[in-house]
């Protein structure tokens, strides 16, 4: 999304089936939980090996500015591939991670979740809303919150993968020394 | 500890700053990094008075572009005037403070004030009052006299640098020797460097210090705080070699380096970027000089005093802008040298962002020890002892290339204990002709 306007604008996309548009949230409820409970190798069983996960730095930039307050050219916080959310997860694993030990209680919870057809019967564009908190040690309590856009496809198989996820977190200054998780 | 105001520059309060660092014999008093008095002297006396990094000169190429970032807490516009110069000014309304610019980056004709619409240049004149004729005959009124506050500004190899004091020295006095290091980033290949687009901006709950400390100097921790990023990314971590590695500093600016070449460059896991390194080697040597050119990539960190760090080989300049004693806004730029075939521009990108960045496997674990280290002086015993800043005493050598204060072997603490040789210097010294070089 390279527009100024970063709140995706199709509001009239015809309903999807009612069996598909719950399986396709419980995917995403079930997803939230696998972080919250910090099984990172079977939520990359989750991506699509085609996977493209973007969290854009977002820039507050005056409405009549026609620079994009959000570009691909520009830095980010993620924008992976497989093998880049693979290496992340190998570092967490680590027993050398220090900032994760104590663990990092997660909460990660989805809502607002619209499921939009594509031109591909297999592939829908999926929009969700994501508050997490992270608590860690004594007191600390992080919030993020970010409005997701997810491509959600369908393999040969039945399975469900997440083939594009653009997350545009709301602070242009995080409030937070790090991200140790995924949104 | 309390202090005047510290700008009346009471000899008490010098001998009570002086106390509180030894630089020669490294204890660092631990309320420098908690005391709100402290603090206050801080931003009088270091970031009201020193170069601090404001912007690339390809961040605002076009006469209009501007950003706005901060000196100290003080927010500042940067600006590219229509004498195509760089100005910087206070983002604040002569008339009633409000803040004139909300938007962090763009292009403008003019700076107009929400409140009452007073509106400012490009160079930060008062250019436009509502309703001016109001003004007339008005014997306080002096649009000449009412523009915003503008700094000095200077540059050096194309990073700007601004300054609100008069009497410092010029940006190149300032930097010293440590020029003919930033050379080594700034000056590799004709072209220069230029900066990435946008930049990463995060809060820690941390005081300023312990990152600036921890990039001039602290190789120490590299092996073991990022044990579980390198182990990750390459199932080991690299050795140091006490003999082929050193720190140096010059004016409190300083460097921790190993002549490995390409060891920081390496750890961005884009083997384009190692190739391109090897392939530019020679260019390097002619413009650097051997010594040096082993510099551009190695395992190494940097910090210009107060608040600007760079990683070579990365290819990551920030800065550590205070937010009260115990908080601290990091900004993250990635650059490259302009000539480097665009391909590799997205290999920086990408590849600082997977290692230091908010959610990079290495910075991810320095914002934890950065916080720790600040919050655990809340204790008012835990302030009684002092902290030990002494590995590496008695380190320093005569080098028949490298310039400024010498030590063998990156790990060590020489370059802490020269920041904050310079911090006391600045703080304790009532005019700038007081401040020794160093």
């Amino acid at each position: 999304m390279d527009s100024s306007n970063t709140v995706e604008a199709t509001v009239d996309a015809p309903l999807v089936d009612r069996d598909l548009a719950y399986a396709i949230e419980q995917f995403l409820y079930r997803e939230a939980r696998l972080l919250d409970g910090e099984r990172y190798e079977e939520w990359l069983e989750l991506m699509a090996e085609d996977i493209h996960y973007w969290m854009p730095g977002i820039q507050a930039r005056y409405r009549a500015d026609k620079v994009a307050k959000i570009s691909l050219s520009r830095m980010a916080y993620f924008d992976d591939d497989l093998d880049y959310l693979r290496k992340r997860v190998e570092r967490a694993r680590q027993t050398t991670a220090w900032a994760e030990d104590p663990p990092t209680r997660h909460f990660h919870m989805v809502t607002n979740i619209e499921v939009q057809p594509t031109e591909r019967p297999n592939e829908w564009t999926v929009h969700s809303l994501v508050f997490n908190l992270r608590h860690r040690n004594e007191a600390e309590q992080l919030e993020l919150t970010a409005r997701r856009r997810d491509l959600i496809r369908q393999e040969a198989t039945g399975v469900l993968k997440i083939a594009r996820r653009f997350i545009q977190l709301q602070q242009t200054v995080l409030q937070a020394k790090n991200i140790n998780t995924f949104l | 500890m309390s202090f005047s105001h510290p700008q009346s520059r009471q000899t008490e309060d010098a001998d009570a700053l002086r106390g509180l660092v030894d630089p020669k014999q490294g204890w660092l008093d631990r309320s420098i990094f908690w005391d709100p008095a402290i603090y206050a002297v801080e931003l009088e006396r270091i970031f009201a008075r020193s170069w601090i990094f404001v912007a690339h000169d390809t961040q605002v190429p076009n006469v209009g572009d501007f950003l706005t970032t901060y000196v100290g807490e003080d927010a500042v516009i940067v600006s590219r005037a229509r004498d195509n110069k760089v100005h910087v000014f206070i983002n604040s309304c002569s008339h009633r403070g409000n803040r004139v610019c909300f938007a962090e980056a763009g292009t403008a004709r003019r700076f107009t004030c929400n409140f009452h619409g007073w509106s400012y240049g490009l160079d930060g004149a008062l250019s436009g009052v509502t309703a001016e004729h109001l003004y007339k005959n008005n014997p306080t009124f002096d649009r000449k006299k009412l523009g915003l506050h503008k700094a000095r500004v200077e540059s050096y190899g194309g990073m700007h640098f601004a300054n609100f004091d008069p009497d410092a020295p010029s940006l190149a006095d300032y930097l010293g020797d440590f020029r003919w290091y930033l050379d080594i980033i700034l000056d590799n290949d004709e072209g220069g460097i230029e900066f990435i687009d946008g930049n990463i901006k995060s809060r820690l709950k941390c005081n300023w210090k312990f990152p600036a400390e921890n990039f001039i100097g602290d190789a120490y921790h590299a092996t073991w705080t990022h044990s579980s990023a390198l182990l990750a990314l390459f199932g080991k971590v690299p050795e140091m070699h006490a003999d082929r590695s050193y720190q140096v500093n010059a004016n409190g600016h300083g460097w921790e380096f190993g002549t490995d070449f390409v060891g920081n460059a390496a750890t961005l896991c884009e083997p384009e970027i190692v190739d391109y390194l090897r392939e530019s080697e020679a260019m390097f040597q002619e413009r650097l000089g051997k010594t040096r050119s082993r510099m551009v990539g190695s395992l190494s960190s940097a910090t210009v005093f107060p608040n600007l760090s760079f990683l070579a080989g990365h290819n990551t300049f920030r800065t550590w802008n205070p937010k009260g004693p115990t908080e601290t806004e990091l900004h993250t730029w990635v650059f490259l040298n302009r000539n480097a075939p665009d391909a590799l521009k997205e290999k920086y990108r990408r590849g600082v962002m997977l290692t230091f960045s908010p959610a990079g496997v290495f910075e991810m674990d320095d914002g934890e020890n950065f916080e720790h280290c600040t919050a655990s002086n809340a204790g008012v015993v835990t302030r009684r002892r002092k902290l030990h800043t002494g590995l590496g005493l008695g380190s320093e050598i005569d080098h028949p290339e490298l310039k400024g204060h010498v030590h063998q072997n990156q790990i060590n603490e020489a370059n802490h204990r020269a920041f904050y040789q310079r911090w006391v210097d600045l703080m304790t010294a009532p005019i700038w002709a007081d401040v020794p070089a160093r």
